[in-house]
Parts: structure tokens; sequence; C-alpha cells
């Protein structure tokens, strides 16, 4: 249980220098003796080459409120999927109240007490609130509604989440149906309840009253886990909080050792060097990007600019706007207010007269489902974003693409090598080598890249960083990531982006400003 | 024993021919069943059906003539379903462009053939596409789904036709039947060697020609390659700047256009006159066609003319059995359902595995909760 490995020195984090935060949470607390709701030892998982979850070893204990908190990728819900029968563990054991479980379905997870609270709900709208609590579990052949009703509203009342049982689930706002689902959970006498980044889609008011029912629950004797990305939330309501990184435990600790949302971002974001890469300089050039005062759908007053032979990084936890930002500067989301200007020219003017070549290159984050069909060969996939290079007014050199698909997928290593292969029997990290070799040979002079590494092994990673940084020669790159580590090794400048602003822009060779990354991230100047 | 189900990596090589065959003998036999059930002969009756279809030189050229509408309408439809917009509309399309040519054909009675019979067809096409263009218009507007608008269009197509027969179009000399009068000889598709090839007429050389022109399209052009990215859903072709809207109304209008095509021909070169007799649900053959040829025009053809010809031996069969006339479609649909759950071990593979020793996990040991489940119910 403490093998636990460190790759790097934190942050400046004090946990670094309180080895007892990393011990076993159940012993530290002095409740050792009280048995661990679910104990997970030693389990990891793999997808191909892809370690998402390595040696985590965690224990969830009835009557508290333990917090998962990690970026997008660092391994939260392949977890929470393997506790909730979805995966089977690789390696390791998952024990429930003290025997060691094997689930091979979902069923079977919910058989053992573990409910799960997903972002989708999972309701039949068109039914009642006690209709959709008691389906598949009614009991004798007859339905006796008010019986129903009266069940599900003592349930409700039982555990303060109020809810009229009669109310169709059409009707409900998300934070009613969220308390649906969870009544659907503790009806099955689930002991372990499991949510999934669920404030989501709550409003604040909604958030609040979920953490009261959180409490309230936990106060009853089940074991909550909530899954998060947001460091308030997760201070306000966890006892215990763990933060996964790379699919690691970076880091097991009580909230109440948690002094601000800063210290909580600096442990999450963390600064371990998984990879060092040579980086020479490149002399900057002509501007390339320039965002003035965006703001609108979520921006607030951003400004900042690129040139060519710089990677300006825009860090933050997700869902504070990167993605506004990037759908505006790749052309899906017209700015609302503020001034956009592209390689010299205004948004409108860019997008009206794009090429496909020398111009915009965009690498976003679902390399699966957007930068590539995922029915299509990489033939197609490369004619996907450069087709009008291999067209004759509308005849198609498919020869000629053939040809160049080879010529990228050598160059790149995307294996397997052949060109025929459709999108979705690649891995992920060879799906992205060809996404950047596909978007590299369009020459472009800037390039517009999310999360470019996320997912992928250390090999792919390298390869990755290699060809941003070779694209500086002839490109500016906005790097979107939010691997603080990626930014720091690859980036001149960087951003740090928290609810729609930008709390800073500064160079990378500023310790002082490279040090308050974790402040900005939460909001906080100074 | 537990069944493992994994996605293939490789594709089937020829057990692909030996999943098609199976589906169609279990097709097969299902019709069989369903005809015992309702005391005919049942392989026998399957027999009288073979026997009807392919057993005689004419009833080969019938299906060959009945294939021609069908392949026409499948190629439609196998064009918007490349793009996955589910174009059902096929049938009303087909009555459209019958219209389409019989009021070319009423109104310029006088003109030569050689001008009157490519502006029946170009007016066939037009009225075709304008008709698919609307479930286009109101899925990009509106966002209704093309499968339903589509489909309810089919309605409204038919009964316009019917409309124009049984009033403003009927011929006076017809004794009161809905009927057009006879296009002038001008505008009726001749059969190419009447003595020799039966009812198999000109009508037929549309067929490679469209054929040839859909291949040409999604495997050579520009336009193609983009109706088939733009299949891989709308944040795709958003990505790749695909012109979706425009995308949609191509291959609707096309598709539409098409179909139109087929009931041009139909009507000219099988009746010579407008009739309601030829609706008879060649538009939605034409459906379970392109799907069960997975939309490559070779197969296509082939199943065009297979369904076509099931059709002739169909009737055979309902005159010697006296079955019900719905026993077509009914074949149909047992083809289509089984050729696709067929497909499934196309796309993956099935195998057995042995179960883990490992335990299975123990219920929540709570003696508790058993008793206030058992009090609850």
């Amino acid at each position: 249980m403490d093998e636990r490995k460190h790759t790097g020195s934190p942050l400046g984090t004090p946990h670094g220098a309180r080895p007892d935060a990393r011990t076993d949470i159940g012993t530290d607390l002095g409740i050792g003796d009280v048995l661990p709701q679910v104990r997970l030892t030693g389990v990891t998982k793999r997808f191909g080459n892809v370690l998402a979850n390595d040696g985590i070893s965690l224990s969830i204990m009835p009557g508290r409120i333990k917090a998962l908190l990690g970026e997008n990728g660092a391994g939260k819900s392949t977890l929470m999927a393997m506790l909730a029968g979805r995966f089977k563990p690789d390696e390791g054991r998952i024990e429930v109240a003290g025997k060691a479980v094997d689930f091979a379905s979902p069923r079977e997870a919910i058989a053992a007490g573990i409910g799960m609270v997903y972002q989708h709900f999972m309701l039949v709208e068109n039914m009642t609130v006690a209709e959709n609590v008691l389906l598949g579990q009614e009991g004798g052949f007859f339905l006796n509604p008010a019986e129903m009703r009266r069940v599900v509203g003592g349930l409700a009342e039982r555990y303060g989440l109020p809810i009229d049982p009669g109310a169709r689930v059409g009707d409900l706002s998300m934070g009613e149906r969220q308390r649906v689902e969870i009544l659907k959970l503790l009806h099955r006498e689930s002991q372990v309840l499991i949510f999934d980044e669920p404030t989501a889609v709550l409003t604040p008011l909604e958030a609040e009253a979920l953490f009261a029912a959180l409490r309230a629950m936990s106060a009853q004797g089940k074991a909550i886990v909530f899954i998060s990305h947001k460091l308030e939330e997760v201070l306000s309501v966890a006892d215990e909080i763990a933060i996964l990184r790379r699919g690691r435990i970076e880091g097991e600790f009580l909230a109440s050792e948690v002094h601000s949302p800063a210290e909580l971002a600096r442990r999450m974001v963390g600064r371990d060097v998984v990879l060092e890469i040579d980086r020479d300089e490149v002399s900057a050039g002509r501007m390339v990007l320039d965002v003035k005062h965006l703001s609108g759908e979520g921006l607030e007053d951003v400004s900042l600019d690129l040139k060519r032979g710089e990677i300006l990084a825009i860090v933050g936890v997700a869902g504070n706007g990167q993605q506004q930002l990037v759908e505006v500067v790749c052309g899906i989301a017209e700015p609302q207010a503020g001034e956009v200007s592209i390689l010299g020219k205004s948004w409108a003017d860019f997008f009206h007269s794009r090429g496909w070549k020398g111009e915009l290159a965009w690498i976003p984050e679902d390399r699966a489902g957007l930068a590539t069909g995922r029915g299509l060969s990489l033939t197609d996939n490369l004619l996907l974003t450069t087709r009008e290079g291999f067209a004759h007014g509308q005849w198609l050199e498919r020869g000629r693409a053939s040809e160049t698909t080879r010529g990228i997928v050598r160059d790149n290593d995307v294996r397997p090598g052949r060109i025929e292969a459709q999108a979705w029997q690649l891995s992920g990290g060879n799906l992205q080598k060809f996404v950047l070799g596909r978007e590299l040979y369009r020459e472009p002079r800037l390039i517009v890249a999310e999360q470019p590494t996320q997912g992928l092994d250390v090999s792919a990673t390298e390869a990755v960083w290699q060809r941003l940084l070779e694209s500086r020669r002839t490109a500016g790159v906005l790097l979107v990531t939010g691997d603080l580590s990626e930014a720091l090794q690859l980036a001149d400048r960087v951003a740090v982006m928290f609810r729609g602003r930008v709390m800073g822009l500064f160079p990378v060779t500023d310790t002082a400003q490279v040090e308050r990354i974790g402040s900005l991230m939460a909001g906080l100047r100074d | 024993m537990n069944l493992v189900i994994r996605k293939r990596e490789e594709s089937l090589g020829w057990g692909v021919l030996v999943v098609y065959l199976g589906a169609l003998a279990l097709a097969f036999c299902v019709c069989a069943l369903l005809l015992k059930m309702s005391g005919k002969p049942g392989f026998g009756g399957l027999a009288i059906l073979f026997r009807g279809a392919f057993g005689q030189t004419y009833a080969l050229l019938d299906g060959l003539v009945k294939a021609i509408p069908i392949f026409l309408c499948a190629l439609g439809v196998a064009l918007s379903f490349r793009m996955q917009v589910w174009n059902i509309g096929a049938e009303g399309q087909f009555a459209l462009g019958a219209v389409g040519a019989t009021w070319a054909a009423l109104t310029f009675p006088g003109l030569p053939g050689v001008a009157l019979m490519p502006l029946m067809l170009l007016c066939a096409m037009l009225a075709g596409a304008a008709w698919g263009a609307i479930p286009a218009a109101l899925r990009l507007r509106l966002g209704v789904s093309e499968v339903i608008s589509s489909l309810m269009l089919n309605y409204i197509g038919i009964l316009l036709l019917e409309y124009l027969v049984f009033g403003v179009w009927k011929d006076p000399a017809s004794f009161g039947f809905p009927m057009t009068a006879e296009f002038a000889s001008g505008g009726q598709i001749a059969r190419i060697l009447p003595g020799v090839l039966g009812k198999l007429h000109w009508g037929l050389l549309a067929c490679p020609v469209a054929g040839v022109a859909y291949w040409v399209l999604l495997s050579r052009t520009r336009l193609g390659f983009e109706i088939a990215a733009a299949g891989e859903g709308e944040r795709v072709a958003r990505y790749a700047q695909l012109p979706y809207g425009f995308l949609v109304f191509f291959v609707m209008g096309l598709g539409g256009a098409l179909s139109g095509l087929a009931g041009s021909i139909e009507t000219s070169a099988t009746l010579g006159r407008l009739q309601p007799t030829i609706m008879v649900g060649y538009g939605y053959t034409a459906i379970v066609v392109a799907w069960l040829a997975r939309l490559r025009p070779w197969a296509i053809a082939f199943t065009a003319y297979l369904l076509a010809a099931f059709r002739v031996g169909g009737e055979v069969m309902q005159l010697e059995l006296q079955v019900p006339a719905a026993f077509g479609p009914i074949m149909e649909g047992a083809i289509l359902l089984c050729v696709l759950a067929g497909q499934f071990f196309l796309t993956y593979s099935v195998s057995l595995r042995p179960s883990p020793k490992a335990a299975r996990p123990a219920p929540p040991a709570n003696d508790a909760n058993d008793a206030a489940k058992g009090a609850r119910s």
C-alpha cells in the first residue's frame, strides 16, 4: 500500500514533505478497525499500450465522502468503470465488504451494492419518478401506484431528496432527475454510491442541494465516491481526497489538510517529468494569431497573440473556456465581441477564403470522432482535410492520395502500416500520429493542438512533441493542454485560463509566475 | 461457457459468401414454414416460385423488365444511404416521375420522338428531384427526420397521381377507367426485339448508364468522396468543412431524379399511358435491394434482378397455390431480416470461451437487506 512511486518532484506542494499523507487513509484516521466497504489493491488496467490505471490501491469507507480528483484522461472513469463492473482489471483485486469479487457485468456490481450515477441519466422520460425508481423490481405481478409512490416518497424523505414521486420524469429539471437516479440506487440498497462529475449538469443551487444530500447519505453510513475536477466543490463536500494523475494515485489526504483551492490545483496538475525533450530556440517571426478582447460564449475579454516560431500553451482546469477559444480560432464559432485576426486577415476574411494548404491546421482532442471518420480508410481520412490538393475540378487523384498516405504512415511510424485500415482499427497513439502527419502535410502556418498527447504512451508522446517542436520553424502553435509538464516543456509562453478569462500570460522562463500557475488556475490572482 | 463477441479486424473473405447464402437459405426456410402453416406445400411452393422465376425464357425477360425500375430506384436510395441520409421516399419520387413524364407527353403530343422523349425524361427527373428535395429542406431547416417526411410524401405523391388520373388527365375515351390517353408513339419507349426479347425495352439502357455514373461519382470524384465522408456524421463533416447542407440536397435531389427516371420509363415503356396500376411498390423493394447490396452498384444490379425475379415467380405461385398477394412483401421482408442478421457475423466474430474459474461475487452479505426486500414485496 505504500509502494506508490513518485516520478518527479511535486511543484512546491506541502505533501512531498508529509509522507504520512500518502499512507493508507484507513489506518491514518485511526479507523483501521472499520472494514472498508470497498478495497482496491494494486488494480491495473491497460488499453493496448496505454496504462489507464497503474497499480491503484484505494479504500472506500462507509460513512465517508471520498473525492477522486484528476484531469480528463487521468484514469478516473476507467477506475470507476471497473468498480461498476463494466471492465475487468488486468491485475489487482477488488474486495467488497472484505470479500474478493470479480464482476462479469454491471448487474453483478449492483447486486454487490455498488451503484453509479452517470453524467448521462438513464431514465424513462415518460414514466413517473416512482415508476423509474422501482423499474424492474416491483415485486409482484400487479402494480400498486399508491404504494409505489409511498415507498419512493419515504425513501426521498429519509435521505433529504425532495421530489414528487408522482411527477413525470420528462417534466423534471436536471437536478431532480439526478435525485431520481440516486433514489434508484438507494432503493437497491447500494452501499457505495459513485457520482461521475455530478455537478456538470446542475445549477449552483441544485449543486448545493446535492451536497446536502451527499452529506445526509454519508451520515447514514453510505460510502460516497465523488469524481470531479472542480476544486472548490471537492473541498466543500469531501472528507478525503485522492488525486489521480496519469493512471496513478499521486496523493491521498484529508480534505481538512488542504488549505486552499490553489494548493489542491498544484497537487492535481503536478509537474512530474515523465519525459525530457531537447528544445532548441527558434526565432520568432510574423504574427500568426492575434486575439483582442474576445468575449461571449463563455469567454471574457480574452487577449493573446502568437508568432511563428513560438508555442503558446493554454493551461487551466478543463471547462474554463479553452474549448470555446479553440472553436473560435478554428472557425467553428463566430467571435461574438472583440477581434480575432489570423495570418494577418480578419476572422471573417480568413474563413471566407480559407485554403487547405499553408494556413490553419487543427488537431482536436477528439481524434476518433472529429479529426477522423471511424469507418473511413486512412487514404480517405487523409483526403478529409487535404482533398482540395488532390482534386482537378471534380476528379480526385486517388492514386496520388494513396501514395501520400503511404508516405505519412511510413514517416510517422503509424501502425499497422496498411493504408486500407480504417480509423477505428488504429490505437489512439497511432491515430494521433497519423492526424498530426496529415495536418503537418498541409504545411500550416498556425497550428491549434488540443490535448495532443492525452492517453498516449511515452514513445508516442515523444513523437508528437518532437513534431510540434519541429513545426515551429514554419508555424506558430497554440497548445491547449491540461498537462502542466507538457506546457512547461514545449511552450515559450503560457496563458492560464479560469472561467473564460486569461488569468495570466507569461514566458515559461518567468519562474516566479510559473510558481503561481496553481493559484491562477484556481482563479486567485494573488 | 461464455459467448465472446469481438469486432473483426480483418474482413471475412469468402466467408462473406457463406454468410449471405446461409441467410438466404434461412429466409427460404421461413417462407416455406409460412406456406406450410397456411396449408400449402412448403418447399413445393418454393419450387413453383423458382420455376416461375427462372424456368422459362419469357420469365427471365420479365424479371429483367421489372428489374429496371427497381435498379434505378435502388441506386437513388443507395446514394443517400451512403451519406447516412435515410431516403425512404423512392416510391413517391417514382410517382412524381411518372406524373412529370405524363405531363410532357400530354402537353406536347406533336413533338417528334427525339425531342419528346428527352423532354419527358427531363421533366420526370426534375419532378422526382423536387419531391426528394422537400424532405431535405425540412430536415435542414426544421430538423424533421427525413425518414418520416420522405415516407409520408410517398402517400401524397401516389394520391396526387391518382387525383390526376381520376380527374384532370382522365381519357374521355376510357369508358370511365382511371387512365390517361395513350401517349403519342414518340412518347413511348420501344421494345428492343419484340419477337425475340419479349417485353424488354430500350429503357434498359438507362441502367448501365446510371450504374456507371454512380460508380464514377462515388469512387472517382471529389463530390462522391464528400458524400461518403459526410456519412461519418455532422461533427466530422464540420471539422472537414464539408458543405453538409448542400450534400443533403444533392443526394436527396439526385436520388429523387433517379427514382423519377424509373417512374417515367415504367410509364412510357410498359403501359404507354399513366395508370394507378404502375404503383406496385418498386420504391420499397428498392430500399431492400440497396441495403442487401450494401450500396455497391454491381451488387445492386444483381439483387435488383433477383428480387424482380422473385416478384415474377411469386405471381405464378399466387395463381397456382392461391396464396395471398401479401406473400411477396413477406418474402422480401424475410430475406432482408435474415441478411441483416447475417451481416452481424461480417462485423463481429463470435467464439466460445470457458467461463472464468473465479467464484461468482457474493451478494451483499446483509440479512437485514433481504428481510427488508421481503417485507416490501
